[in-house]
């Protein structure tokens, strides 16, 4: 009897001490200029800031985590393809060399749905939990914006945001019992934070206040005004 | 003699100071990394120095101004077109509306209608299709509380107005035809927006400069 119970405990606990975990890291869309330049409130006067902020943060996950974890980069593939059709350049290909520097390819979506799809997992080699998610993109307190002033001016189509109503199509049982998530977009710690807490029954660090990716890198909280980071 | 001596030591003493020695093969066959000096006062005798520049950290990165290169489209006479596109079919009357952050294009009816029962949208276009009319302008705003007849189809979704947090529906513009300015603007506010009214409680989200 207790060598079965052995056998049972070990056959439980292995598979949590030898699977490797996933960090998935997602990249929203940018805004046109078309729409953004004669604002006061401009956006996204570069293309590429929720891309380097993403890879910027690869070196220092790479010390974090073992070498057998993998990390995962999700773009929001429409939003580089519109943008670069304004400008004439395709941004795809040079986010994709972009990746390659720090030994990534990205994994493109479309819409909501298929993050959603992405974001499911059973834990099996194929789809390992997910240790650590953060999201690089246009925010506010109810809504991640992959999509924002790209296809409607000021706004985000239906189908290419996750309002906090949607979070019900992303499980706990995804994340590994510790995973913690981060927001790196506005506002998120002022509603979607707790909201995805309740939910999807990971904590996720969300920033009260504007965040700004101008000086490169990783995003900062804006000094306009008083901002922190928050559970 | 008296005048010799010292002569010969001031040029004794001098000579170093004249020229520098030509270059020997070997160390004009290495490549000079510093940039020819210009300045003539500098003492020939010191070796070229460079500016201690401050090493950038390895993980900082330094991010260049970034140059506008988009350009509008603009007509030379910077005019909206009479017509454009697709003008067959139903329409409905717009009215350009600017609205300081809040998403969207303008107020619509039906024709025959009154702006009472006008709804906010939001216009998706295609610029190969047919661009949304302040496109031919300037700048966004040089078409406000103009008309125009609008032509095209709801789309099965709706835009974030991410403001006010509300849905907005969105016209897939297919081709207008411009009705001048308006006699009034139209002093109705969009769904949910003023700070007095509900649901203004989502900030505009963007992030970046």
């Amino acid at each position: 009897m207790l060598r079965l119970l052995t056998l049972a405990l070990l056959v439980l606990v292995s598979p949590e001490i030898t699977r490797a975990y996933n960090i998935v890291l997602i990249s929203g869309g940018p805004a046109l200029r078309s729409h953004e330049r004669f604002k006061a409130n401009t956006h996204d006067r570069y293309w590429g800031n929720f891309v380097d902020s993403a890879l910027a943060r690869v070196k220092e996950l790479r010390k974090e985590f073992g070498p057998d974890d993998k990390i995962t980069w999700l773009v929001f593939r429409p939003g580089y393809i519109r943008r670069g059709m304004e400008e004439k350049q395709d941004y795809l290909k040079i986010l994709e060399e972009r990746g390659q520097l720090h030994g990534l390819t990205p994994i493109y979506f479309d819409d909501k749905e298929q993050l959603f799809t992405l974001l499911r997992r059973n834990g099996s080699p194929e789809k390992p939990l997910i240790a650590r998610l953060e999201y690089y993109g246009h925010s506010n307190k109810k809504c991640l914006m992959f999509d924002y002033s790209n296809r409607v001016d000021g706004g985000a189509i239906e189908t290419q945001v996750v309002h906090v109503d949607d979070l019900e199509n992303i499980s706990g049982s995804s994340f590994t019992p510790n995973a913690m998530c981060v927001s790196y977009g506005c506002h998120s710690g002022e509603e979607f934070s707790q909201r995805w807490r309740m939910v999807v029954g990971r904590p996720m660090v969300g920033a009260v206040g504007k965040t700004d990716y101008g000086a490169g890198g990783m995003p900062k909280l804006s000094e306009r005004r008083g901002g922190s980071w928050v559970y | 003699m008296g005048v010799l001596i010292p002569l010969l030591l001031l040029f004794a003493v001098a000579a170093p100071s004249f020229a520098r020695p030509l270059p020997t093969r070997d160390t004009a066959d290495q490549p000079t990394t510093t940039e020819p000096s210009t300045n003539t006062n500098a003492p020939a005798s010191t070796p070229a120095q460079t500016v201690a520049q401050p090493e950038p950290k390895e993980d900082e990165e330094v991010r260049k101004p970034v140059t506008e290169k988009v350009r509008r489209a603009t007509l030379p006479a910077a005019l909206t077109p009479a017509r454009h596109g697709d003008t067959s079919g139903s329409y409905l009357i717009g009215q350009r509306t600017l609205v300081e952050d809040y998403a969207g294009w303008g107020w619509v009816r039906k024709e025959g209608e009154g702006w009472n029962k006008g709804r906010w949208i939001a216009i998706e276009y295609d610029p190969k299709v047919c661009p949304v009319p302040h496109a031919f302008l300037p700048r966004p705003q040089d078409d406000k509380d103009y008309l125009y007849k609008l032509y095209g189809d709801f789309a099965p979704y709706r835009a974030y107005e991410p403001q006010a947090d509300v849905w907005v529906d969105v016209l897939v513009l297919r081709g207008f035809v411009s009705l001048g300015p308006a006699k009034d603007t139209i002093r109705r506010d969009p769904p949910h927006h003023g700070s007095s009214k509900p649901n203004r409680f989502a900030e505009r989200g963007a992030n970046v400069r």
